[in-house]
């Protein structure tokens, strides 16, 4: 079943995306192979092979518990959020606080998490952004206090 | 031979700086430790650590000596948390557990690990003078490839990895039309046509090779590690002796060189890549081993067997990649992407133009593969300890660690947002048993197919008979038929006979 609609997802991406190619179009060209040639073989390639997935006898996917996939999903919530925070709350606090559930998620204690998170946070920032010269974001909020 | 001789000096030269022997050293132990880590391979290696060393701004040949170390060290380590786990840290690890932990369980731990350093160094060691012997003479030929040629070339490696990896054909298809669609998006740079962008600022670039591989190879095997959470299983300890004795090294040394030579073919075809090569090393032994054999009860050549193929087979891997500029592994795949990032452009003009890189490349293979065997015999004990690493705080050190790769080369968070989102999709896939590799070579090579497919006809006045008119472009595109049918069809023709049989 899975595939069956993943395949009528891809189906619908090819035929939209063969309609937005049509309005590729070089003002003016010195070549016979303009721009949307090469995207819509392609889409169309992915139209045939999406058909061809939905018409394939055996499906074996086997999602995981529903309670997993559950907390697939918030793993997935925390690590965009984190993302998102990265450089608005600064890497260090961004990361203790991405730390503590994922570490809870992997049957971490309260503790553990805490104690992981910050010297996660701490610990990569000294790595990186002293001794690698990778810079990383000190955050916002710290900007706006030292004025 | 005597100017090969003279640019592998100079290589040597370049690799044998102090900074570069220290990044060597240093890409080795991470590249062992990251392979042993049950769930992270050498792709994911690779991947966390590409834009971190492109942050650090290190010089491009050492940025390579880096990758190619971690790459190498990888290979090595997977084969510990197989032998005293009985899981393998990589994929190309697998078939090392059918002998090697039943050899830990008898207490031959010891031997095991160190016989299959030794199997690995052998690999590393016969893949890397394969290299040094048949990737000039490849640059030579591939020199006269028309656009026409390459680009079905390119086809061909396609089709070598959707033949070979997955379950279904349509997957693996689907995967690597996902990778070359999305290789479209931004600016057309031949007409300046804004393409799939939707207004964004920040796609007008196109999707940043970083961001696609952070978010297929950290997100998503961070997103599976939950899925596949195994309560912990305490690995077995080594007692005993460390070294392998006379009489298991006069056993298996036929063995190694065997698997080391197949192996090296098996990797540089592009597509079979060392999870193949250590299967079909691994059966032909035990088949080869006579009567009385112990495989699958720990015996030392079935260590030995799948380690000198699997190590040949990522070295040999790299010979398309660097001779063609067309990877035909996921692993090389990314290395490939790295050196774009760096404006370099692998393929036979790489020979000519950057010998300081490519010999440097060369000859780094041959310093880290002494320096794992010398680090992976007496300091064993040390890679051991990494086995306790809890997993809570393992995964969200990758999380983090691969966001700080992202951001440093970008400088946004759009970049992370749009990895973690590419992330979450490649979860998807995964789950649903596509290949992800082919994704991330469409993604690769989708600009030069492009380029390559207009130039053949812009030659041509847009007459579409040129990509079928050349002796080597009919041979390939022979060949990638053969290779996207063939694997499958006698799959279907021995499940066939198989059921007359039965």
């Amino acid at each position: 079943m899975s595939e069956k609609i993943l395949g009528g997802v891809l189906l619908f991406i090819s035929l939209a995306g063969i309609w937005l190619a049509r309005s590729f179009e070089a003002p003016f060209s010195y070549e016979p192979v303009g721009p949307r040639a090469f995207p819509m073989l392609i889409l169309a390639l992915l139209g045939i092979s999406a058909i061809a997935l939905m018409l394939e006898k055996k499906s074996a996917v086997t999602w995981a518990a529903p309670a997993t996939l559950q907390r697939i999903g918030a793993l997935f919530l925390i690590v965009l959020a984190y993302a998102w925070l990265f450089d608005k709350l600064g890497f260090i606090v961004a990361t203790t606080l991405m730390v503590v559930p994922v570490a809870r998620f992997f049957g971490a204690s309260w503790k553990q998490g805490a104690l992981g998170g910050v010297g996660l946070g701490v610990g990569l920032f000294i790595l990186f952004d002293r001794l690698l010269d990778v810079a990383l974001p000190t955050g916002l909020w710290v900007a706006n206090i030292l004025g | 031979m005597d100017s090969t001789l003279s640019l592998l000096m100079q290589g040597f030269a370049v690799a044998g700086t102090p900074e570069n022997l220290m990044i060597a050293l240093i890409g080795c132990f991470l590249g062992t430790v990251v392979g042993l880590l049950p769930g992270l391979g050498p792709i994911n290696g690779v991947a966390i650590l590409l834009p971190i060393a492109f942050a650090m701004k290190l010089p491009p040949e050492s940025a390579l000596i880096l990758l190619c170390a971690v790459y190498a060290g990888c290979e090595y380590g997977g084969r510990i948390s197989a032998i005293l786990l009985n899981v393998p840290g990589d994929a190309g690890a697998v078939m090392t557990t059918l002998d090697g932990y039943p050899m830990a369980r008898k207490g031959l731990a010891g031997p095991a690990l160190s016989m299959s350093a030794m199997a690995s160094f052998c690999g590393a060691l016969v893949a890397t003078l394969g290299i040094v012997l048949f990737a000039p003479l490849l640059a030579e030929w591939a020199i006269a490839f028309g656009p026409a040629e390459y680009f079905v070339l390119m086809v061909l490696a396609l089709c070598c990895l959707g033949g070979l990896v997955g379950d279904s054909l349509p997957k693996a298809a689907i995967a690597c039309l996902i990778g070359l669609l999305l290789s479209t998006v931004g600016i057309d740079s031949n007409s300046g046509v804004y393409r799939y962008t939707f207004d964004a600022l920040h796609l007008q670039d196109g999707i940043p090779f970083i961001v696609i591989v952070i978010g297929l190879f950290a997100v998503s095997e961070v997103m599976l590690m939950l899925q596949h959470a195994h309560a912990g299983v305490a690995p077995m300890t080594i007692t005993g002796r460390l070294m392998f004795n006379m009489k298991e090294f006069m056993l298996a040394k036929w063995t190694m060189l065997r698997c080391s030579l197949a192996g090296f073919f098996i990797g540089v075809l592009p597509g079979a890549g060392a999870t193949i090569a250590s299967a079909m090393c691994y059966a032909s032994e035990r088949r080869m081993a006579g009567k009385d054999h112990q495989f699958g009860e720990g015996d030392v050549r079935g260590v030995a067997a799948p380690e000198a193929a699997n190590n040949a087979s990522a070295n040999g891997s790299l010979v398309p990649m660097l001779t063609l500029g067309v990877p035909g592994s996921g692993t090389t795949a990314v290395m490939m992407g790295a050196l774009t990032l760096y404006n370099i452009t692998p393929g036979p003009t790489l020979f000519q133009e950057q010998p300081a890189i490519v010999w440097g490349l060369i000859a780094s293979l041959f310093i880290a593969n002494v320096m794992l065997l010398a680090l992976n015999i007496p300091l064993i004990r040390v890679f051991v300890k990494f086995l306790s690493i809890p997993n809570w705080l393992l995964v969200p050190g990758v999380a983090a660690i691969s966001m700080v790769g992202v951001y440093a080369v970008h400088g946004n968070t759009f970049d992370l947002v749009l990895g973690t989102v590419i992330g979450g999709l490649g979860y998807l896939l995964r789950v649903m048993n596509f290949p992800i590799a082919p994704f991330i070579l469409g993604f690769v090579l989708g600009d030069m197919m492009e380029q390559n497919l207009r130039r053949a006809l812009s030659i041509s006045n847009g007459e579409v008979g040129v990509l079928f008119n050349s002796p080597i472009a009919i041979a390939l595109w022979v060949g990638a038929v053969a290779m996207l049918i063939g694997p499958r069809l006698m799959k279907m023709l021995a499940e066939r006979k198989e059921r007359v049989a039965a």
